[in-house]
């Protein structure tokens, strides 16, 4: 397989100005300013190979946008190298340009007081497509995401979902062989975001363009994604397939139970896993091998109920990875860590 | 010439998707033919007021000066047309990240960005505006009409170094995160080509034809066919035009470098 | 209201690039442009005065007029009064123990005193510098008219914003409003240079107190009564228009809560 996308040591990062509070230091930033220097993008290597769809998760300013960003072009690294389909994304060319997409779920490229087919036509004259090609492209396109009826509708009169349909066809109208998808459910019902998905997994199974996905939503990563990028404060702190990581949740099991005899003093049961003294409630996440022995040492020690062993949410296990990983880069952190 | 008929199809489309959008605004499209008619009258309100003191004004009489607000009025329309809509939202669309929607696109951007919006409103005010200028020139008798052809070389002139100017100053919203400022000054440097640049002292004068060649708006135009001037100096206005819009370039391609550095 | 105020203060020093450009080089500009064009006049007719003042006093009178329209106009919260009800952010206001009129008139205010505080320096330096008519200690009840002025022209804001219920991009208004007022407060020419009866009329609406009345009192080409006459012209309008503001924002906000948009 070729790569479609190569970086190396790609870095990001940028000044800010802090705000400083009350009246008389905002008077004296007047003329003194404290500078910060942030980093985004810690320096991050990375290879992605031709027709693979990779799902970005990562919390609010992980420094997911600024990667899809750096990789479109429309921010300069500060160090590092970019290679997007073998041409250097800040350099902007045409050709570069025609052959990838990118679609910011919170914004809209299309025109507001057209109907959506209006702006398709000015995109098509934009990539260059020949119209005939471009309308019958929209007319595949929108019956796939059930919205050929809107197509004729101003855009400010549709819904939030059927305008973030409308936005997936206008950056696909050019059938890029790139594709950057920041966050293309976000704020939808589940009827919208369910059809987009699914329309998403038709359309990458058919056309196998290179695909990074970012979302909140586990069940798009889970779905479309076949590898999974975890960002954490500008790093890539995971890299794997997602089955690989799905694999981990098989493999972990939430055990809760409510013990009759709270034990007088801790009680070591595994090496992460202590049982307080006077704790009449548990309720732990454990690997799915050790939930055996532990209910066995629980029993031993007094009568137990309403015992539950439930399957770790994929979404939570990203959630725990995130939190583990927070622990782990906070001042101190590390000891606390050995979770 | 490929590109050429490109970007001519693109114009094309955008004026077509201009107006289709425009006409669903009615209210709107009244309130500009409206308030430009406002702006019309308080321009010439001044000056209406100032010579029933006297009759005339550094070698300007009132009709002469009469036909040099119709001149400005023209090409206040045809700039307002084309460009207003596009470049004084500038600033909103870099602030907001519309831009970056825009810079995806394999088009070059200050091409689209400047023509993407026609305000095809303001065609109502180049009527008017046109109206007045002829009223004007009727008033006065010894009125050599060839002269009028002498607007064919001279507005294209001003309309670019207008352009050039007004880019410039939107474009410095790429390099600040807040500059509304900037487009007050602009409002003033627009103010000063408002005026006949023969009522500036000498220094002002000066400046309005080369550091700030603003005089090119309306100014030089009216003197040229008012017979004030002789027409060689649209030679220096057209180095003038060529240097701006050169240089407009060139501050947007550093501007996008600056603000391809400066967000996240 | 004095925490709105504050608010306002505060965001604008955020901004010191345009509070500067925006008070300061603004209004120097506008100034200068028209102080060359009262010395063209004076220069290309040969006349030594204008109805009776001097040349000194027209450029007094350019300079200050361009800081003191500039301090009576309002652009910035009238227009985020009309954004506030076209997308609906009103509601974030309505909510809160204050009135949306008193809400923004308190950022209003303070924002003018920060200007004020900032901005004055600059007319009175060139006064001294080029030695023009400045009576100094006329500067307050001057200043006060155009702070009275200011809630009378927030009033109107009220207005125009409440037509943002019914229909959409009222902000044209906005523009038209301040370009007329350009005219109607004597911003660009003093009032009395006008032909009657326009003479008359302009000085008797409440307009000239924005411009006109202060900057004529100020640079000594009006008597004290003429700021007596302003208060009086500007209650009368205020008078005139408190109640159709009221009905109007009521209006629109019965049509507002009637959609439930």
């Amino acid at each position: 397989m070729t790569a479609n996308i190569e970086t190396l040591n790609l870095t990001r990062t940028y000044e800010t100005y802090k705000k400083p509070e009350g009246l008389l230091k905002s008077v004296q930033g007047l003329w003194a300013r404290k500078i910060e220097k942030k980093i985004a993008l810690h320096p991050t290597t990375l290879r992605i190979d031709s027709g693979q769809i990779v799902g970005l998760v990562g919390s609010n300013g992980a420094g997911k946008t600024t990667l899809l960003k750096v990789l479109s072009g429309l921010i300069h690294p500060s160090a590092g190298t970019a290679e997007v389909l073998g041409y250097k994304p800040t350099s902007r060319d045409p050709e570069f340009l025609r052959r990838i997409s990118i679609l910011l779920g919170q914004k809209n490229q299309l025109w507001w007081d057209l109907p959506p087919a209006d702006s398709y036509d000015l995109l098509a004259r934009i990539y260059e497509i020949e119209l005939p090609t471009a309308r019958e492209r929209v007319r595949e396109l929108s019956q796939l995401l059930q919205c050929t009826e809107q197509l004729h509708i101003q855009l400010r009169r549709l819904s939030l979902g059927e305008r973030m349909k409308m936005e997936i066809i206008g950056a696909l109208l050019h059938q890029p062989d790139v594709l950057f998808l920041d966050e293309p459910t976000i704020g939808l019902d589940i009827i919208a975001q369910t059809t987009i998905r699914n329309f998403l997994m038709k359309y990458v199974k058919e056309r196998r363009p290179t695909v990074i996905l970012t979302s909140h939503y586990m069940d798009d990563i889970s779905l479309l994604a076949d590898r999974l990028l975890l960002m954490s404060q500008g790093r890539i702190v995971y890299d794997g397939t997602v089955n690989e990581f799905a694999g981990r949740s098989e493999s972990r099991q939430t055990l809760s139970l409510k013990i009759l005899q709270p034990p007088t003093r801790d009680v070591q049961i595994l090496d992460h896993f202590v049982v307080a003294a006077g704790s009449l409630a548990i309720k732990e996440e454990l690997p799915a091998s050790a939930i055996g022995d532990v209910l066995q040492a629980l029993m031993a020690m007094s009568a137990v109920q309403e015992i539950k062993i439930e399957e770790v949410e994929f979404e939570d296990v990203i959630r725990s990875f995130m939190e583990k990983d927070a622990r782990l880069r906070a001042p101190g952190g590390a000891a606390a860590a050995r979770v | 010439m490929k590109v050429l008929l490109k970007y001519a199809g693109l114009f094309q489309s955008f004026f077509k998707a201009s107006l289709m959008s425009e006409l669903e605004y009615r209210f709107n499209i009244g309130a500009r033919i409206v308030t430009d008619i406002i702006w019309y009258a308080a321009q010439l309100s001044v000056f209406e007021v100032l010579f029933k003191h006297t009759s005339s004004l550094n070698g300007w009489s009132l009709s002469e000066t009469r036909v040099f607000m119709g001149i400005l009025f023209v090409t206040d329309a045809l700039y307002m047309l084309l460009f207003s809509e596009n470049l004084d939202r500038l600033g909103a669309k870099v602030r907001k990240g519309d831009l970056d929607l825009l810079l995806v696109k394999p088009i070059n951007s200050q091409w689209m960005l400047s023509f993407q919006k026609v305000s095809v409103a303001y065609a109502g005010n180049l009527v008017i505006a046109w109206a007045w200028l002829l009223w004007a020139l009727f008033q006065i008798p010894s009125f050599d009409w060839f002269q009028l052809a002498w607007l064919v070389v001279s507005v294209p002139i001003s309309i670019v170094i207008i352009y050039s100017i007004r880019f410039m100053t939107s474009a410095t919203a790429l390099f600040f995160t807040r500059a509304d400022a900037v487009n007050y000054i602009w409002y003033q440097v627009y103010r000063l080509g408002t005026r006949p640049h023969g009522f500036y002292p000498i220094v002002l004068r000066f400046a309005v034809l080369t550091l700030i060649p603003i005089a090119f708006l309306a100014s030089v135009p009216a003197q040229i066919v008012l017979g004030k001037d002789g027409p060689l100096i649209l030679i220096w206005g057209l180095f003038v035009a060529i240097g701006l819009l050169k240089l407009s370039t060139l501050v947007w391609q550093r501007g996008l470098r600056a603000y391809s550095s400066a967000s996240s | 209201m004095l925490g709105c105020a504050r608010l306002a203060v505060l965001q604008q020093l955020e901004y010191r690039f345009n509070l500067v450009a925006d008070t300061i080089i603004q209004p120097v500009i506008v100034g200068l442009v028209e102080i060359t064009l009262w010395l063209t006049f004076f220069a290309s007719t040969g006349q030594s005065e204008l109805v009776g003042f001097g040349r000194e006093f027209y450029l007094a009178y350019a300079i200050w007029a361009a800081f003191i329209a500039r301090l009576s106009a309002s652009w910035m919260y009238e227009m985020q009064m009309i954004e506030d009800i076209e997308t609906g952010t009103v509601n974030s206001i309505l909510v809160r123990p204050i009135s949306f009129f008193e809400y923004y008139l308190g950022q209003l205010l303070g924002y003018k005193a920060l200007i004020t505080v900032i901005s004055l320096i600059a007319p009175l330096v060139i006064c001294v510098a080029l030695d023009l008519p400045l009576m100094v200690e006329r500067i307050p009840l001057a200043l006060a008219l155009v702070f009275y002025f200011i809630v009378f022209g927030h009033i109107i804001s009220l207005m125009i914003a409440s037509l943002g219920f019914f229909f959409s991009r009222v902000h044209h208004l906005t523009v038209a409003k301040n370009i007329t007022l350009w005219m109607l407060t004597g911003e660009f020419f003093p009032l009395d240079l006008a032909p009657e009866p326009l003479r008359s009329l302009l000085v008797a609406l409440p307009f000239s107190s924005a411009a006109f009345r202060p900057v004529g009192y100020l640079t000594g080409r009006l008597p004290i009564e003429s700021i007596y006459d302003g208060f009086i012209s500007v209650t009368v309008g205020i008078l005139v228009l408190a109640p159709l503001a009221t009905l109007m924002w009521n209006a629109g906000r019965r049509r507002y809560s009637g959609t439930g948009a």
